[in-house]
């Protein structure tokens, strides 16, 4: 059979996604058997002229949020050189959390000047406001996470490079992944153009946690109180945003005693993150008397970070629709 | 000449805002025209969703009517408008919405008048303040929450 050409790119990111390609254990060493890497800088040290020589890309995983004149180039440069784009990690799929930056719009000026200012190397133009992959060129398919769980690094392989060539597909008859993409990638053809690499629900769908009525007081942070193993984390008084949140993830950080903090993006039938954490969050607010409400609402910090973390610059409705101010 | 007329996004309780807003109109008091309405069953099925949609696809302002506290048709559906208020009030702050641009008012049935003031207030307010969409600059203008901590703390 012949190999399939495949890139892999960081933009502004930690390229965390590029490791945890590596990281889908004993299988990466079957890789190379269908994937050829023409363009992988972070791992062989390609270089841009590598790109420019090699034939068409099958598949391109383009990582990292799209903050400097560069990254928006290279955003252009990938998506002409290849048949797949794949928005990969939650900053492509998102902006992710470079796109915080979007709360203070201005680029250059926050930037702190270095002691040793000759010696820099020089960063490229910033741009005005971060974006996501799908914001600058037309990505087929998302892989959101931060980084993407190995199960689904290894779907989405197996889905767009391998495609019926592996028997290992068949395992995915029975995935978490939706049922269209699981089809597809058992039948070895592509998915529909667009699919998320993810569940459907929320993440509460997969969290083992038990959900009772439970109202909080105050509002805690992580490191003050020990959480009860078996109970909701939002009602424990933590900050918890798995009910806004697409699942596919299966609970990881929930069930290890950590709440979620939305790196798979919104959920299907969520307009906004932020407008249904609020929601959410007040609901467990255990008092009817408007001073007491203010006093709990006061407690939260920085709730625009919060929960948009991964998401602000493409899922956060009220910034999102201000590109006219570019 | 071209004046800045506010557009105003109503979200009236069917029980009580609804009808004072009804009420106003057949008393013929006098009320700015800047409002859109929209009757819902309770202040309460106002979702945060709705406020922050009706800001981003171009309101200026946002008014949510209910009835007062303890009058509520479905017993207790206005307290929970209520105590989503604050939170969603912080989240638009944060976002560079305005306090003044979303407001939740109690206004029972036979107070026709209170909604015509809260309207020509609202309207008022909205017209000094500009539109929403050209004033929008930069979400927050006044430092966050958490830098105020720093700047606050005793150890900086």
């Amino acid at each position: 059979m012949t190999r399939k050409n495949v890139a892999v790119f960081t933009a502004t990111g930690c390229k965390a996604c590029e490791n945890a390609i590596l990281d889908i254990h004993y299988q990466v060493s079957s890789l190379a058997r269908w994937a050829h890497f023409t363009f992988w800088p972070y791992v062989l040290g390609s270089s841009w002229e590598d790109l420019e020589k090699s034939d068409e890309l099958d598949v391109c995983f383009f990582a990292g949020a799209i903050r400097t004149a560069s990254d928006e180039e290279a955003a252009l440069k990938l998506r002409q050189k290849s048949k797949i784009l794949v928005a990969f990690g939650a900053c492509a799929a998102f902006g992710g959390m470079p796109g915080l930056s979007n709360l203070h719009p201005g680029g250059e000026s926050a930037l702190c000047k270095s002691p040793s200012d000759d010696d820099c190397p020089e960063l490229p133009p910033l741009r005005s406001r971060v974006a996501a992959l799908q914001q600058i060129v037309q990505a087929d398919y998302i892989l959101p996470g931060c980084s993407p769980p190995q199960n689904y690094i290894w779907a989405i392989l197996q889905s767009l490079v391998c495609q019926s060539e592996s028997a290992a597909r068949i395992s995915f008859a029975a995935s978490r992944l939706p049922q269209p993409i699981a089809q597809a990638v058992m039948a070895g053809v592509l998915p529909p153009g667009g699919s998320i690499f993810a569940g459907e629900k929320a993440v509460c769908a997969s969290c083992a946690r038990i959900k009772e009525e439970k109202r909080f007081e105050s509002f805690k942070r992580i490191h003050q109180i020990d959480p009860d193993p078996g109970r909701c984390l939002l009602e424990q008084g933590l900050l918890c945003q798995g009910i806004a949140t697409r699942e596919g993830c299966g609970g990881l950080c929930t069930g290890a005693g950590v709440p979620c903090r939305g790196c798979f993006g919104k959920a299907g039938a969520v307009f906004d993150p932020g407008a249904k954490m609020v929601s959410a969050v007040s609901s467990t607010f255990d008092t009817t008397d408007g001073e007491e409400m203010k006093k709990i609402a006061e407690e939260f910090v920085d709730l625009a970070g919060t929960f948009y973390r991964y998401t602000m610059p493409a899922q956060c409705a009220l910034l999102q629709n201000r590109k006219e101010l570019k | 000449m071209n004046v800045f007329e506010p557009r105003i996004i109503t979200f009236l309780c069917n029980w009580c805002t609804y009808v004072a807003a009804d009420a106003a109109g057949v008393s013929r008091l006098t009320q700015k025209t800047n409002t859109r309405v929209v009757r819902v069953f309770c202040s309460g099925m106002v979702d945060p969703s709705y406020v922050i949609k009706a800001f981003a696809e171009g309101a200026d302002g946002v008014l949510v009517g209910g009835c007062h506290p303890g009058d509520c048709h479905y017993i207790a559906g206005n307290m929970k408008a209520w105590r989503r208020s604050f939170l969603l009030k912080k989240l638009l702050n944060e976002l560079g919405v305005e306090d003044e641009r979303f407001r939740l008012e109690w206004i029972a049935a036979s107070e026709p008048h209170k909604y015509a003031k809260v309207v020509n207030e609202m309207s008022e307010g909205l017209r000094s303040l500009g539109s929403f969409r050209s004033s929008y600059s930069c979400p927050s203008q006044t430092p966050r929450d958490h830098e105020k901590a720093v700047q606050s703390s005793p150890f900086s």
